[in-house]
């Protein structure tokens, strides 16, 4: 019985399964054990990215503007809350709420990027970032290049999340 | 579970490559190289449509439970699986240009919306099926033969169920392809990864088919109970994707 129940939990909740690719870019200051800055910089795939830029850049100038930033703020960017903008501030394994500050969107290299803080006066000890789509819709991918931190030094890992698959940044 | 998550990593981390290594071939055509880039292309496509159809979704569990339930052969599951394949590309490049020509701006959230609708039809016409599979389980129990004559007709709307929800992945090759004005190459390349996909979702019938013919052996005089189980399966499976 627990075997058709998980079947069936499988494909209710992961019939979709990445259709778009999101790039994590973490630069992250800690100063006396705490961190000072946590910024978050998205890098859309290439063909999701052409398909929005060719709405959201409304005026072809090849970057985003100050409306057309905030028109991506409210119509799309504010549609991940809740998905908890598939990141996730753990803080003694439990998950502590955050809004994202100074969203900014541009256009890199053909690739759609939002870029975004974290205000939180966290200790690094005990604080985990976790990143992934329970939908599995979108795949979030964090690699130890993307990694960029100050005065610490953290892993990347993957995280088993049973029905889909996402990675941690842990500190030292 | 950790097995299931490393297949998924791997899947994942494949989709990721070869999604980067498209998109960068489709930007950099050019007169010289569109011959052997093009072929490139496609049959990265075809690849990726083949990885892609792996992960969870597509069909493959519909066609799973369909066989287990319906005494076939492997050519009909190939058959299916191509039936799904053609009509999977069919509706993603009929839903992309719709939505595309008729709408050009904003498509992305209408293409949502469209996106949710044809995946209820799906649900409803799922349900049809597992109501079917139910019935021609029940009526044909003391009739075996001709049971097994009139399960053919349910393969097509098998196939139509599972195939009518156009795949977002093959959209957004089509749609990368139209906004770089390759509409040639999108076209071939939602059919490459049709094709790639049709031969995943074959391979989950032809499995089932091949679990179904151990089990039968067992059941043999109580086939029909099989084949119920498998009907309330797939009628619970449209259910949930109804409700989902």
């Amino acid at each position: 019985m627990k075997s058709i129940f998980t079947l069936f939990l499988l494909i209710s909740s992961v019939f979709a399964h990445p259709h778009t690719f999101i790039e994590v870019y973490p630069s992250i200051e800690v100063e006396k054990s705490k961190f000072s800055t946590i910024h978050f910089k998205w890098v859309l795939d290439e063909m999701t990215s052409t398909i929005l830029i060719m709405e959201l850049d409304s005026n072809a100038n090849g970057k985003i503007d100050k409306k057309e930033n905030d028109y991506i703020e409210k119509e799309y960017f504010s549609m991940f809350k809740p998905y908890s903008y598939y990141t996730y501030v753990k803080i003694d394994k439990k998950v502590v709420p955050f809004k994202p500050e100074n969203f900014k969107a541009t256009i890199e290299n053909h690739r759609l990027c939002y870029s975004f803080d974290i205000y939180g006066n966290y200790g690094i000890k005990n604080t985990i970032f976790e990143f992934g789509d329970s939908d599995f819709y979108v795949a979030m991918v964090l690699k130890d290049e993307f990694v960029t931190i100050k005065g610490s030094s953290a892993k990347v890992s993957g995280v088993d999340n049973d029905f889909y698959y996402g990675y941690k940044l842990e500190f030292k | 579970m950790e097995f299931y998550a490393k297949f998924l990593q791997t899947l994942i981390q494949w989709q990721y490559q070869l999604n980067s290594f498209i998109s960068t071939n489709i930007r950099s055509l050019n007169d010289e190289n569109s011959l052997s880039t093009s072929f490139l292309i496609l049959g990265i496509a075809f690849t990726y449509g083949l990885v892609h159809a792996i992960g969870p979704g597509h069909g493959k569990a519909l066609v799973a439970l369909y066989f287990t339930s319906n005494k076939s052969d492997y050519k009909k599951a190939f058959k299916m699986g191509y039936m799904i394949a053609i009509i999977h590309a069919l509706s993603a490049l009929i839903f992309t240009f719709g939505i595309f020509l008729i709408l050009k701006t904003m498509f992305r959230k209408n293409f949502n919306e469209f996106s949710e609708m044809a995946m209820q039809i799906s649900a409803v016409m799922i349900i049809g099926v597992g109501i079917y599979l139910i019935y021609e389980a029940f009526s044909g129990r003391k009739h075996k033969e001709k049971h097994l004559k009139k399960s053919s007709k349910s393969e097509v709307a098998v196939a139509f169920s599972a195939g009518i929800v156009p795949c977002p992945g093959v959209m957004t090759i089509v749609l990368f392809c139209v906004v770089l004005g390759q509409y040639t190459l999108g076209i071939l390349s939602a059919i490459a990864m049709s094709i790639g996909m049709g031969l995943t979702i074959s391979v989950a019938g032809i499995l089932s088919i091949a679990f179904g013919r151990k089990t039968n052996g067992l059941l043999n005089k109580k086939a029909y109970i099989l084949e119920m189980i498998g009907g309330f399966l797939v009628l619970s499976l449209g259910i949930i994707l109804f409700i989902a």
